[in-house]
């Protein structure tokens, strides 16, 4: 469902000048599968999100998503997507209800099919006591659930979650990876970005560990953990980041790379 | 098969129309974001605040104010002080008790009168000193002096010790209202002496009145109404429509990005187009709403006072204004709150937060308010000159229609319409480029420092200066320019006075700064200034274009001068400049006015400022080039100071972009902006030779020589001709072709790996 190939962006940036924020990332993602893309801040990991929900243009490389590309298709790609991003985006004096409604209408929806969609997502994502709350009195898990159910309007496809736990408390953030993981057994393709380990591990099929730009390896999570002789996970990511950083992998980086992409 | 066959056909007519149809706004999504976006809008407090209840509460409050300033204005009379009353005794009564003498007709009764005596009055300070003292201080709005000389001296005419004094202060404006009227009162009171001497020398008084004279203002009640509400009205419903439209657009834009809905908004199937239209609906629509709400609640108030002070009665000129006609007024709100929406809607863009946003009002009302303010300078009227100017044509014409004058309206119509259709296009478009750059929409906020701004100007050097350079570039020529001319502060008296006069703009303030922004900002000095040897057969034709064109441009400039005549003052003023050119040496004066002119400013505009322009993203070479073109060209214009010359030099600057953009050099530039100039200080000498061919190309007119007709014509088609071979040269887009990334990772088959998937 989404091929990415030797994804680039470039950015201007004052203080390092011209910087590659996206550097030849990539990566395959299949339906019914969750992807994980593990990195610090600052690593790529929203800038490859948002090529591939087409708000942003590569510098260079190829996104395919659900079969369009991002670049030549993009309305078509915004058809088959679902995007939740970590902040949450709500607008202040619509309620839920109106706010799912109004993407469900963008998304060119009949009023019926509509609303019984809504029904459903409501109920599913247990929104139903907070319909007509405007979304400036909401708490931050109603509006991830909000956004939840934005993005989940049309029955996409492809579900793309940028950090979406990002902020949200445990039980929150619990109900949010079991919905996930709900969507995947629909058969969905899910693409999931965070910087905390423990939800990748229990959450995600295959792996992508970025950092500054690069994808540093890829592969489910046994197949790391078998090529880093490491069982524990956050051991294995932060000596693939230090060994990174120490510049012993730069040389091996496009190999890796490489390897990334066929496992 | 058959039917297959049919079946491919329809899907392909489907996948054609759909085709067509892709990247069009649909109505039905654009209806749906201004449905949601006005909603929105609705329900904010704020908003509903500044565009409704404000104006609803605002001008009835100010106006009860004002009644009660009138009122106080009303009773409050200006207190007069005369002294010197005993020195009046031979004259007619002047002075009663606290008042002036009740013969005197005019607004004697509004005025409070203390008298003193001359001698009362002194003490170690003299009379006039306690007099100014009493002025300045405001114990007195005006003092009258009658000095002791008045009665004592023979001749009162002659002496001027013994005239009478009125003292006042223009810094005040009830000592001004005061003076005034003492003033009345003492022509009046010199009047009823000279006559009561003449009827007792036993002159008829009627001999020095022969005639009486009356001025009758013939304006029709609704013109005389309308004239300045006719003024004031459209200004103040513009600053609203500006103020209605720019705090919507921040919240529509800045607001959403700074929650981050926008990112979600353009995640949706919506197109950029479609969330820009429906954006800007909503955006014209409250800016449209709060001028109405406004200019209605001012207009309900201002009639009310106005009836209930009666000052309409006294000043024909300052009545309740006529409600009907300001109908008219709509006709112009719609077009020009949707530029302004429009125009705020691609300004908010670059915003990052709604306080950013609130920054860029400032600017924005700085730009258009002087086209605002034009309607409103006296003598200013529709003409075909005034109508040209965005905004301001606009509103002449509304004036036009408020005062009745449809025929005059209606013939300016066509060229109103057309400049106000291509400045909304141009905003419109504007907006809709801001959404789709991704710059704008996700600027990162990182830090601004001096420093490191300093090292990123230095390390990222390129071989080309960026588009933000040659817009630097361009306005520091400006502002220098603007500056230098305000330091020359005489015409020079001689060539050598005006040969610097030259000299010191075109070096020091446009070669210059040119040269040191390439040397510092770009690594090559060649490239940036687009020094480049073109495809050799340019250059001659280049001369040959200068030749051909000229006749047209001398036609264009005296056009020019024709919509927009040059003040007798500035005419004056070039004169003795002319003259002192038209008797140095040619030489000289080919080097000054033409070789120079034509090295320095190309080399700036058509090559750091264009080749600066003219980069950027390789995909979209066409539309960069349009803006290297017209940016390069409007500036180059404005650097000639002159309205009347920049504006020939602006359609100058336009035909030396294409040639820059398609020969990819400066070189044919500098030549054909040295033939023409060249050709314009050399004319007379041309015409006047006794060379063959000169009688064939000009005639001779009182303003000096002139082409014939017949050769303008003949020469503009081979103009034509040349200049539609330069455009149809391939373009040569150097500044493109520096790619700033060498991609050396070669790209896998993307089929072989897609179906490997």
């Amino acid at each position: 469902m989404i091929q990415v190939q030797h994804l680039t962006k470039h950015y201007e940036d004052l203080h390092r000048g011209t910087f590659a924020a996206v550097d030849g990332v990539s990566f395959t993602v299949g339906s019914g599968e969750i992807f994980g893309l593990l990195g610090p801040n600052g690593a790529g990991k929203t800038t490859v999100l948002r090529i591939l929900s087409t708000v942003l243009s590569p510098t260079s490389g190829i996104a395919n998503v659900a079969g369009h590309d991002v670049v030549n298709d993009p309305a078509e790609v915004r058809r088959r997507i679902g995007f939740v991003s970590n902040n949450t985006a709500m607008y202040d004096r619509m309620t839920a209800w109106e706010m799912v409604e109004y993407f469900g209408r963008l998304h060119g929806m009949t009023p019926a099919t509509l609303s019984e969609r809504i029904e459903t997502l409501f109920t599913q994502l247990r929104m139903n006591d907070f319909r007509d709350v405007p979304g400036g009195k909401m708490s931050t898990g109603m509006k991830q659930k909000v956004s939840i159910a934005r993005a989940m309007v049309h029955d996409p496809p492809v579900l793309i979650f940028d950090e979406a736990t990002l902020g949200l408390d445990v039980m929150v953030a619990r109900n949010l990876l079991s919905v996930i993981r709900d969507l995947r057994d629909c058969g969905k393709c899910l693409i999931f970005s965070t910087h905390i380990m423990s939800e990748v591990e229990k959450l995600c099929d295959r792996i992508a560990i970025m950092h500054q730009g690069r994808i540093l390896d890829s592969g489910t999570l046994e197949a790391l953990r078998g090529r880093h002789g490491e069982q524990d996970f956050e051991e294995l990511f932060f000596g693939l980041l230090s060994k990174h950083e120490q510049g012993e992998l730069r040389s091996h980086g496009s190999e890796l790379n490489e390897r990334g992409v066929i496992s | 098969m058959k039917q297959w066959a049919i079946e491919r056909i329809e899907s392909a007519k489907e996948k054609r129309l759909a085709a067509k149809m892709a990247g069009k706004p649909r109505m039905s999504a654009v209806w749906l974001i201004f449905m949601r976006e006005m909603r929105d809008q609705l329900r904010d407090r704020r908003t509903l605040f500044t565009i409704a209840v404000l104006p609803m509460l605002l001008y009835p409050l100010v106006g009860t104010l004002l009644l009660q300033i009138v009122q106080f204005t009303h009773q409050h009379s200006a207190s007069v002080c005369v002294i010197g009353t005993e020195n009046l005794r031979d004259a007619p009564p002047l002075v009663g008790e606290d008042c002036f003498d009740e013969t005197f007709s005019s607004d004697a009764e509004q005025l409070r009168v203390v008298t003193y005596a001359w001698k009362d009055i002194i003490t170690t300070q003299t009379v006039e000193d306690r007099a100014t003292e009493w002025v300045r201080t405001g114990a007195f709005d005006c003092v009258v002096l009658v000095p002791p000389s008045f009665a004592s001296s023979p001749d009162r005419l002659h002496d001027s010790e013994a005239s009478v004094r009125v003292l006042y202060n223009v810094a005040s404006d009830q000592s001004m209202v005061a003076r005034q009227r003492v003033s009345t009162l003492l022509g009046e009171w010199r009047s009823g002496w000279i006559r009561d001497r003449l009827s007792r020398s036993g002159i008829d008084v009627d001999a020095i009145e022969p005639f009486k004279m009356a001025d009758i203002d013939i304006a029709p009640e609704r013109t005389r109404e309308a004239a300045l509400w006719s003024k004031l009205l459209p200004f103040i419903m513009l600053i609203w429509a500006m103020t209605g439209a720019f705090y919507p657009a921040i919240d529509l834009v800045a607001g959403e990005k700074e929650r981050g809905t926008l990112e979600t908004l353009l995640c949706s199937p919506a197109l950029r187009s479609e969330i820009v239209l429906g954006k800007l609906a909503t955006v014209t629509s409250f800016s449209m709403m709060t001028a109405i709400l406004n200019a209605t609640s001012m207009l309900i108030t201002s009639s009310f006072v106005f009836s209930h002070i009666g000052l309409g009665a006294a000043e024909n000129s300052f009545g309740a204004p006529p409600i009907i006609p300001m109908l008219w007024l709509l006709v112009a709100l719609v077009p020009l709150s949707a530029l302004f929406s429009a125009l705020a809607l691609a300004v908010a863009a670059m915003a990052r937060s709604s306080k950013e946003g609130q920054y860029y009002l400032m600017p924005l009302m700085m730009v258009t308010l002087p086209l605002v303010m034009l309607p409103m300078l006296p003598g200013t009227t529709l003409t075909t000159g005034t109508s040209l100017i965005p905004v301001t044509g606009m509103f002449l014409m509304v004036r036009a229609l408020v005062e009745g004058q449809y025929a005059l309206a209606l013939w300016h119509f066509p060229l109103v319409a057309i400049v106000m259709v291509a400045c909304l296009m141009m905003a419109a478009k504007w907006a809709h480029r801001q959404f789709e750059d991704e710059s704008v929409l996700f600027g990162d906020s990182d830090q601004w420092e001096l420093r490191n701004w300093v090292r990123h100007l230095w390390r990222d050097r390129q071989l080309v200066a960026t588009p933000a350079q040659g817009v630097a570039c361009g306005a520091i020529i400006l502002v220098a320019l603007f500056f230098g001319k305000l330091a020359v502060t005489e015409m020079p008296g001689d060539f050598r006075g005006i040969a610097k006069l030259i000299l010191m703009p075109q070096i020091g303030m446009i070669l210059a700064p040119t040269l040191l922004m390439a040397t510092v900002l770009t690594t090559s000095l060649r490239t940036s200034l687009r020094i480049r040897m073109p495809h050799w057969p340019t250059l001659p034709l280049a001369v040959l274009l200068g030749i051909a064109l000229h006749p047209l441009y001398v036609s264009m400039a005296s056009w020019i001068t024709y919509m927009y005549p040059v003040s007798e003052q500035a005419a004056a003023a070039m004169k003795p400049f002319a003259e002192h050119l038209r008797s140095a040496p040619l030489m000289s004066v080919l080097f000054l006015m033409a070789l120079l002119p034509a090295v320095c400013e190309e080399l700036a505009f058509r090559g750091f400022i264009f080749g600066g322009l003219n980069r950027e993203n390789s995909f979209t070479r066409n539309r960069t080039a349009m803006r290297a073109i017209l940016v390069s060209a409007v500036m180059f214009g404005i650097s000639h100071g002159v309205l009347q010359q920049s504006l020939a030099a602006t359609v100058m600057g336009l035909l030396l972009g294409v040639l820059a953009w398609k020969t990819g050099s400066v070189l044919p530039c500098i030549l054909l902006h040295f033939t023409n100039n060249a050709l314009s200080v050399s004319l007379e000498t041309i015409a006047t030779s006794n060379w063959g061919g000169a009688a064939m190309m000009f005639r001779m007119t009182s303003e000096g020589p002139e082409y014939q007709p017949l050769w303008v014509l003949g020469s503009g088609i081979i103009a034509l001709i040349l200049f539609w071979w330069f455009a149809t040269l391939r373009s040569k887009p150097v500044e493109a072709a520096i790619e700033r990334f060498d991609t050396d990772t070669p790209l896998v088959d993307p089929s072989a790996r897609l179906t490997g998937c």
